[in-house]
């Protein structure tokens, strides 16, 4: 805290007061400034907060509890686009502002306390991290402009390490300064693929099909090694995916029974309902601020489910036949075929939706701010994806190979990229929001829609 | 060349500070922009803590005025350009004309003749005067005067009904040349518009009402003779919802504490508790200020039962359309929940402007970021005080009024060419 603004000195000692107040009402508490924490990440494994029996009360009251700061979290949130956390003071004008939190123990007021105080723990083993919108409502009407919106961002985007292991590839994906090497490592897979494991070719030779000499890309890339490498990276983003939603299930339900909340359904009651309320977005059309978001995030979102199918039903048509002994269609697939249907549409959704998402960025910035790095990489990634996949495809039909191949590479990269760091990226949320939507309507502390 | 101290502003602080340095033998001259002295402070119901009312101080004060020879005053008077250094400063005054002479004996027969109303903006509104009007009922001078702005074309009804040829509609403005060794600013503040407030609906909500509102229609000389009824339909109140820091400490409104407001609210939940057994008040806080003595008004009213402090900010404000009531969003922090509430009417504690801000004082000044004067780097020979360099209560304003007195008389006594005037006077 060395580095407070000493203009501001007077307002900090003040809102210190009135967190202590805050605290004191809603559990017993002796703070300890401790200048780092004993482990780097105290409670991320679930471990209460350092229960110590130095801390038990002589008073007869609620019983204290330490709370062990953990500074390294906090300077984590203020350089994760959370800079302005410690101007709160706590007037809960964020909570009051937000239409999508539920009335009881409201978001984001409550964890700007806790990521003042460092309370990691409190804060990530929390649904409410989670059911952020990030409307930016509050941000925009923040008395103090302390951006509750921005640290309940940097906050969910720093759970994920916590959530989807390994985490040192969430720090990675997080980290503007490994992004070169994140972005290598597709790279190199897929050039390995293609040049040396005999996947393809660099220079391939262009193919007569349907009586016409053309750039053929399975001769670049074979699709079944696309189809072996790419599922590789599906599955096991799945399957670290799943592991995160165990991990953060498990957290948030050890968090609930300590706090002696109980859970009135299971989680699997909830996906039916939370899975409609995703592909209504109904929760994002309660935004003020940023209400135009609901459209543009449902332009990408149908996209992404367009795209999927176009995927799953080449993949019918390329292998289907073969189990009955028939043979299967190979790419590439005519003009007029079920795989362009859902790829053009998909594109076109794709475009639409990334445009207006990157306009509304730069529209909103006044009042909600531009948004992190770590937006910024999955939108620059989407950009790059549309593009490239659009250039791909127009360049073959253009018979201009020395724009087709390295365009269909970069794409391919992108993909590779966009399914490798699922589970660390942005792209997380989606599964991450999911659960914490479910446990939220599990513990019973929904907003009613 | 005069030895004499120009005051910009006649509210508590200019005229304390202009009686105090009378008192030490210094001529003053204020200079005010209302037709009234007295300022802000004369349109308080009552001072906390004694709860007792400021007419009674603004009394003894214009006294002290009256009696002394030293002390001259303009009505309805803005500096319009200042020139010269300590020692040796030369204002032009422009005085507006009032239309009423010396003639008036307030016997109010201009008031019953004339036929067109004007907005009272001594009751911030909430009722009308006619436009020959007595600014209020201690109103210092003690005469009428008369809004040519709101007077129909061709009107002098007023002038025909007054027994006293006391109006004299021909009167032209004028400007005078003040001569001062040194000058005080004492510019006051103004309430901070609340409409700009988001998500309060000051504006469209009838019944939601600010603090200086409140006073006024508590005091027995207001738009509703003392009695506490709401703006829409004139139901009696009996719940109120106070909500602090309403602008307040807001980087989007006034970024700084007024330091008076929480004293205010809980003084004016007196008011209303004064008026029923049965009224409650609720104030909505962030942080309660209530420092030194202050202290124990606060705990009075925390024993009271029907004061609940309630720690969270109202950051919204609906109105219910059946009952004109307005409801309050809050987090109520200690309680653990978003809330509504429903109250009979609203009090935004809202904060205090600087006025100099916004009148352009012609003066040399230095100003902070807020608009408040950096008293600190002011020129020589020029002094601030009170509310105009910095939000204060009016006891704390009265304290620093007295100490602008001090350097004023102390500038005089360090310029050789005054002390050797003074010297030849005497």
């Amino acid at each position: 805290m060395a580095d407070e603004n000493v203009e501001k000195s007077e307002e900090t000692a003040g809102a210190g007061e009135a967190q202590a107040e805050a605290a004191a009402a809603e559990e017993s508490v002796v703070a300890t400034a401790n200048p780092e924490p004993e482990s780097g990440e105290p409670g991320a494994e679930g471990a209460p907060e350092g229960e110590s029996p130095a801390a038990e009360p002589a008073a007869q009251e609620a019983p204290a509890r330490m709370i062990q700061p953990d500074i390294k979290f906090v300077r984590e949130v203020m350089g994760s686009g959370g800079n302005d956390l410690k101007k709160c003071f706590q007037c809960a004008s964020c909570s009051v502002v937000c239409n999508v939190t539920p009335d009881d123990h409201p978001f984001p007021r409550k964890e700007m306390m806790w990521a003042q105080w460092g309370l990691k723990e409190k804060l990530i083993a929390n649904p409410d991290i989670w059911l952020c919108h990030q409307c930016n409502d509050c941000t925009a009407q923040c008395p103090r402009d302390a951006k509750p919106g921005r640290v309940m961002q940097a906050v969910a985007k720093m759970s994920i390490p916590s959530l989807s292991k390994p985490g040192f590839l969430a720090k990675g994906v997080g980290s503007p300064t490994a992004l070169l090497l994140m972005t290598a490592i597709p790279v190199i897979i897929l050039a390995l693929v293609i040049g040396v494991l005999g996947g393809g070719s660099f220079t391939p030779e262009r193919e007569v099909l349907g009586g016409v000499e053309q750039i053929v890309y399975n001769n670049f890339m074979k699709t079944i090694a696309i189809d072996i490498v790419f599922s590789t990276f599906f599955i096991l983003g799945i399957l670290v995916l799943a592991l995160g939603v165990r991990n953060y299930w498990g957290m948030m339900k050890a968090h609930a029974d300590r706090e002696g909340i109980r859970l009135k359904t299971g989680g699997l009651a909830q996906v039916g309902p939370v899975l409609s309320e995703i592909i209504t977005h109904k929760r994002f059309g309660k935004c003020d601020e940023t209400k135009d978001r609901k459209t543009s995030h449902l332009f990408i979102f149908y996209s992404f489910g367009l795209l999927f199918a176009a995927t799953a039903v080449s993949v019918l048509y390329t292998y289907g036949p073969l189990l009955w002994g028939g043979e299967g269609t190979h790419s590439p697939f005519p003009t007029i075929h079920p795989v362009k249907f859902f790829g053009y549409t998909g594109a076109a959704a794709g475009v639409i939706g990334i445009g207006l998402i990157t306009i509304n960025r730069f529209k909103h910035q006044q009042k909600t701010g531009m948004g992190s790095y770590f937006d910024w990489l999955l939108i620059v990634l989407v950009i790059v994806l549309m593009f490239t996949g659009i250039g791909s495809a127009a360049f073959r039909k253009l018979d201009i190979g020395v724009l087709a191949y390295p365009t269909y590479f970069v794409h391919l990269v992108a993909v590779l990229f966009l399914f490798m760091y699922a589970p660390f990226s942005k792209m997380a949320h989606m599964v991450y929001r999911g659960t914490a939507m479910a446990f939220a309507r599990a513990a019973g502390r929904d907003t009613p829609m | 060349m005069a030895d004499k101290v120009l005051i910009i502003g006649g509210g508590m602080s200019g005229i304390t500070s202009a009686v105090e340095a009378a008192e030490a033998g210094l001529e003053t001259v204020i200079v005010e922009r209302n037709p009234y002295l007295g300022g802000r402070v004369s349109q308080l119901y009552k001072y906390f803590p004694k709860l007792c009312p400021p007419y009674c101080g603004l009394e003894i004060n214009f006294r002290r005025i009256k009696q002394n020879p030293k002390i001259s005053f303009y009505t309805q008077a803005e500096v319009q350009s200042v020139s010269g250094s300590e020692g040796d400063f030369t204002a032009a005054v422009q005085v507006n004309p009032r239309y009423v002479t010396e003639k008036c004996t307030n016997c109010g027969e201009c008031a019953e003749a004339c036929p067109s109303e004007r907005p009272n903006d001594f009751n911030f509104n909430m009722d009308t005067t006619k436009a020959v009007y007595l600014p209020h009922d201690l109103a210092y001078p003690m005469r009428y005067v008369l809004d040519r702005a709101a007077c129909g074309s061709g009107c002098q009804a007023c002038a025909d009904a007054c027994g006293y040829g006391a109006i004299d509609l021909e009167m032209q403005t004028r400007t005078v040349e003040i001569n001062a060794s040194s000058i005080v600013m004492a510019t006051g503040w103004n309430p901070y518009d609340a409409s700009r407030i988001e998500n309060i609906n000051f504006a469209t909500i009838p019944n939601v009402i600010t603090n200086v509102m409140m006073e006024r229609l508590a005091a027995p000389n207001g738009p509703t003779k003392g009695k506490i009824i709401r703006p829409s339909d004139g139901k009696e109140v009996k719940s109120i919802a106070f909500a602090q820091c309403a602008g307040s400490r807001d980087e989007n409104n006034l970024p700084y504490c007024s330091s008076i407001c929480c004293m205010a609210s809980l003084k004016q939940a007196t008011y209303l508790r004064d008026t029923a057994e049965d009224s409650t008040a609720e104030i909505f806080y962030i942080d309660l200020r209530a420092p030194g003595k202050y202290e124990d008004f606060l705990r009075k009213l925390e024993e009271d039962e029907n004061v609940t402090m309630t720690k969270g900010k109202v950051a919204a404000i609906e109105e219910d359309a059946a009952t004109g009531d307005p409801v309050v969003t809050v987090e109520d922090i200690l309680g653990g929940g978003k809330i509504k509430k429903q109250f009979d009417m609203v009090v935004l504690a809202s904060g205090m402007e600087p006025a100099a801000k916004s009148a352009s004082i012609p003066v040399d000044a230095a100003y902070e970021a807020n608009g408040f004067v950096d008293a600190e780097n002011l020129p020589p020979g020029i002094f601030a005080a009170g509310v105009s360099r910095r939000p204060d209560d009016v006891a704390t304003s009265v304290q620093d009024a007295t100490g602008a007195a001090l350097r004023s008389v102390q500038s005089s006594a360090k310029t050789p060419a005054v002390a050797g005037e003074k010297a030849g006077g005497n």
